[in-house]
């Protein structure tokens, strides 16, 4: 190691610009405990739907994407960034690129988390999980994105260092193909200053929204915390990673099969079986990389776990990685077909996140600001004990929590497979089987509110400890080695095998070529999965029964989409005996062609609604809506009130007729006729709702429009059901 | 014709075998990056390089 520069070279004096990781680390801060706050808030709200708290601001459906989206853009973003602000400088020898972009970066990513907790409490969402953010935050997200890219790479090239550690190639991985994944998952046709429809629809807007969402998972908080593993395991253990080799494999591999491994989110369901089985086959294939990123962050402790048992830092990072083995064994479990068959639409999929999300993401950012604190407020950590507590009590927390939400995933599982010995479904009652999970969701409530005492201690700790710093903060220069003049020996290439790799080392110094191969082997996969689902015509046989929905029946989606329905309820049934008994005929993938965004879900809080049409009478959806437990008493549902007294905005179905046909749905006449239309289905539907002893007067209220939708779904191909009164379709 | 009727037709089937050997060989074109004969002393710099906030541990040169 040298530890001083060799005399007679010349120096370069420099900062690094702390200031910006110090701001990146207050931000964690604040959105950790926003994100799990409201995460408490909504578990709660499964347990006990009083928690709805009777606004449609606050339901269930428009939480639960706040919640999600806090944690993993606010909380685990800002944490990247504070420590990929930290160690990139330091790794590269180099001040950043720009304190204007760093800054730009910084302020625009936290109006951004701003922007989404007004919008989505507010029902404005694309409906695609941890996509759901409307268009003009989407493009703001992408300016942001790119001066971080730009500040980034700035950096490299200006770098002292020769070669980049390999922490600055998982950033590398994560910048771009987030990049990627954002910008092609959203790309929609605006209807409406917050409203789009995505450019995609049934089938193909599945597929891609899990490239993008089981990506988001790899390369927003996946390569992204590896980096900070290999940069701050290191420092907190001080000695070097266990395998230097091993980790330039794990981050190939990764690079290589991540991508592939998407579709795994949607087995059995209307998406080809060859992309269904590819992703799983990538999977299990990410186990090998996985299992060596761990045991290679673990073995850094080689020689030294004594030093665990004193120091909480390394107490949460050794747990954070095994949790990071945890989850990644796990990942490719739950991809195998038969488990899937299990384990999708039940909170297994939840229990397995939070394994992630709480011990993996959460646990190895309370170790990097454990060890970032003293350092960046130039002050002693101010209790160490408490970190302790912190992590005892967190740790508590998450166990609670998943082996409640892996029970309940399981039982639940079971219950909807079971048959009785007469081969009728046991549990035919849905709500049966959501009622038998209510023990196991207040142990949840108990283990969050461990996990966020334990985040109330941390940032008390870390403010009591910014709170020593001093009067002004000392900014060492450093003085590192200039830019070399080459020297002669190198630059003629010795002959021998392949020129002395020559060739081989210039690749290695060149950060852009670096990148480029990175794009090209997330494209390549990207591409080769993607384009067949969208060009052949075999992977989706189109219906000639099925029709566009009419006018008010996209207002009702549209509706659907607002409350967020679809984070409870699925439109996707698969071609299992126990599914179909339960739902009906199975899902087609020619049924989801106008699907512009698909609605299928990914999980099943609520029974699935493919065929829902025709199943009750108009008026049942009335009061159902008004009141599910009048209904059925014992159902978790939030109430939805306000939709017999919200009048529907005829005005806007015209152009968003329009934006539907613009993609290609077959309007015909309804395109110059929309609004009329809709108000005859709103008075026929009203009209019946009256007949059979129902309220009067509500053919200008929301209501119509959600039951127009409800009774339409799944009605385009003969099923079996109750014949209800429904509109004319185009 | 549409593009899309070209690519139905098309047997793609041979693709999965040709992207298999591909797959293999990037693998093991990386494997024998990382352990080729004297690459040892570079990951051993390297690994050193989150250690010393100050000095590189391979100064850059002007012309890299």
């Amino acid at each position: 190691m040298t530890t001083s520069a060799p005399a007679g070279v010349v120096l370069d004096e420099f900062s690094y610009d702390d200031d910006i990781v110090r701001k990146f680390l207050f931000a964690t801060l604040i959105w950790g405990t926003v994100g799990m706050v409201v995460g408490l808030l909504i578990a709660l709200q499964l347990a006990n739907p009083a928690f709805n708290l009777g606004l449609e601001f606050t339901s269930f459906g428009r939480l639960r994407p706040l919640h999600t989206n806090a944690v993993i853009f606010a909380f685990a973003g800002n944490a990247f960034f504070c420590g990929a602000y930290y160690s990139t400088q330091r790794l590269l020898k180099a001040r950043m690129f720009s304190d204007g972009l760093s800054r730009f970066h910084f302020w625009g990513w936290q109006l951004i988390i701003v922007a989404a907790a007004l919008t989505l409490p507010l029902g404005l969402t694309q409906a695609k999980e941890y996509a759901e953010l409307e268009w003009p935050i989407d493009l703001a997200i992408a300016v942001v994105w790119v001066a971080f890219a730009w500040n980034f790479m700035g950096t490299i090239l200006r770098r002292r260092e020769r070669h980049l550690y390999v922490a600055i190639w998982f950033y590398i991985a994560s910048i771009v193909t987030v990049a990627v994944l954002h910008i092609f998952n959203n790309l929609s046709l605006p209807a409406g200053a917050f409203k789009s429809y995505s450019l995609y629809a049934g089938v193909q807007d599945a597929f891609m929204q899990w490239w993008y969402g089981h990506n988001a998972v790899a390369f927003f908080l996946t390569t992204p915390f590896l980096g900070l593993m290999y940069y701050f395991m290191p420092k907190a253990a001080e000695g070097p990673v266990f395998s230097y080799r091993l980790s330039i494999l794990h981050f190939w591999s990764l690079v290589f099969l991540y991508i592939w491994a998407g579709p795994h989110h949607l087995h059995y369901t209307a998406l080809p079986e060859w992309a269904s089985t590819l992703g799983m086959l990538f999977s299990v294939m990410l186990w090998a990389p996985s299992w060596g990123g761990m045991i290679n962050g673990l073995l850094t402790l080689r020689g030294g776990w004594q030093k665990v048992v004193d120091d909480p830092i390394l107490k949460f990072f050794v747990v954070g990685i095994t949790a990071y083995g945890m989850s990644t064994f796990e990942g490719p479990m739950l991809s195998v077909k038969s488990v899937n068959a299990l384990a999708h639409y039940t909170d297994w999929i939840i229990a397995h996140v939070h394994t992630g999300a709480l011990g993996w993401n959460g646990f190895l950012t309370f170790g990097m600001i454990y060890w970032l604190a003293p350092r960046l407020f130039q002050a002693p950590l101010h209790s160490k004990k408490a970190a302790s507590l912190h992590f005892w009590i967190a740790t508590f927390g998450i166990i609670l929590y998943v082996v409640a939400i892996y029970s309940a995933g399981v039982t639940q599982g079971l219950m909807w497979r079971a048959f009785d010995e007469t081969g009728r479904l046991t549990y035919p009652d849905f709500v049966e089987t959501v009622l038998r999970l209510m023990p196991m969701y207040w142990v949840r409530v108990a283990g969050g509110s461990l996990y966020i005492a334990g985040m109330l201690i941390f940032s008390w700790n870390i403010v009591q400890t910014w709170r020593k710093r001093p009067a002004r903060y000392d900014v060492p220069v450093v003085r590192a080695a200039a830019l070399r003049a080459p020297e002669p020996s190198q630059a003629a290439p010795s002959p021998g095998l392949l020129g002395g790799l020559a060739f081989h080392r210039r690749w290695e110094r060149m950060p852009v070529l670096f990148t480029v191969l990175v794009t090209v082997a997330v494209a390549i996969a990207s591409l080769a999965e993607i384009i067949p689902t969208f060009l052949i015509k075999s992977n989706v046989p189109t219906i000639a029964s099925v029709k566009p929905y009419t006018p008010l029946e996209l207002y009702g989606r549209d509706m659907y989409i607002r409350e967020g329905c679809v984070n409870c309820h699925s439109q996707m049934i698969r071609p299992l005996r126990y599914e179909t008994e339960r739902y009906g005929e199975y899902s087609k993938p020619g049924e989801s062609v106008y699907e512009h965004p698909f609605l299928w879900g990914s999980r099943r809080i609520g029974p699935d609604l493919a065929r829902e049409g025709g199943k009750y009478p108009n008026l049942w959806h009335v009061r159902h809506f008004a009141n599910p437990r009048e209904l059925s008493p014992r159902s978790i549902m939030p109430a939805y009130p306000h939709f017999a007294t919200a009048p529907i905005d005829f005005d806007v179905l015209a152009r968003r007729v329009d934006a539907m046909a613009m993609l290609g749905v077959p309007y015909g006449e309804a395109v110059t006729n929309a609004i009329p239309m809709a108000r005859a289905q709103a008075a026929e539907i009203a009209a019946d709702i009256e007949a059979t002893g129902g309220p009067a007067g509500l053919a200008d209220r929301e209501i119509v429009a959600i039951v127009a939708y409800m009774q339409r779904i799944g009605r385009d191909i003969a099923t079996t059901g109750t014949v209800a009164s429904r509109g004319t379709a185009p | 014709m549409k593009l899309s009727d070209v690519l139905g037709h098309a047997d793609l089937s041979i693709y999965a075998e040709i992207g298999l050997v591909l797959f293999i060989l990037a693998f093991l074109g990386i494997v024998w990056w990382v352990f080729r004969p004297g690459a040892g002393a570079r990951w051993r710099s390297d690994a050193q390089m989150p250690l010393d906030d100050e000095h590189p541990q391979q100064p850059r040169d002007r012309k890299d």
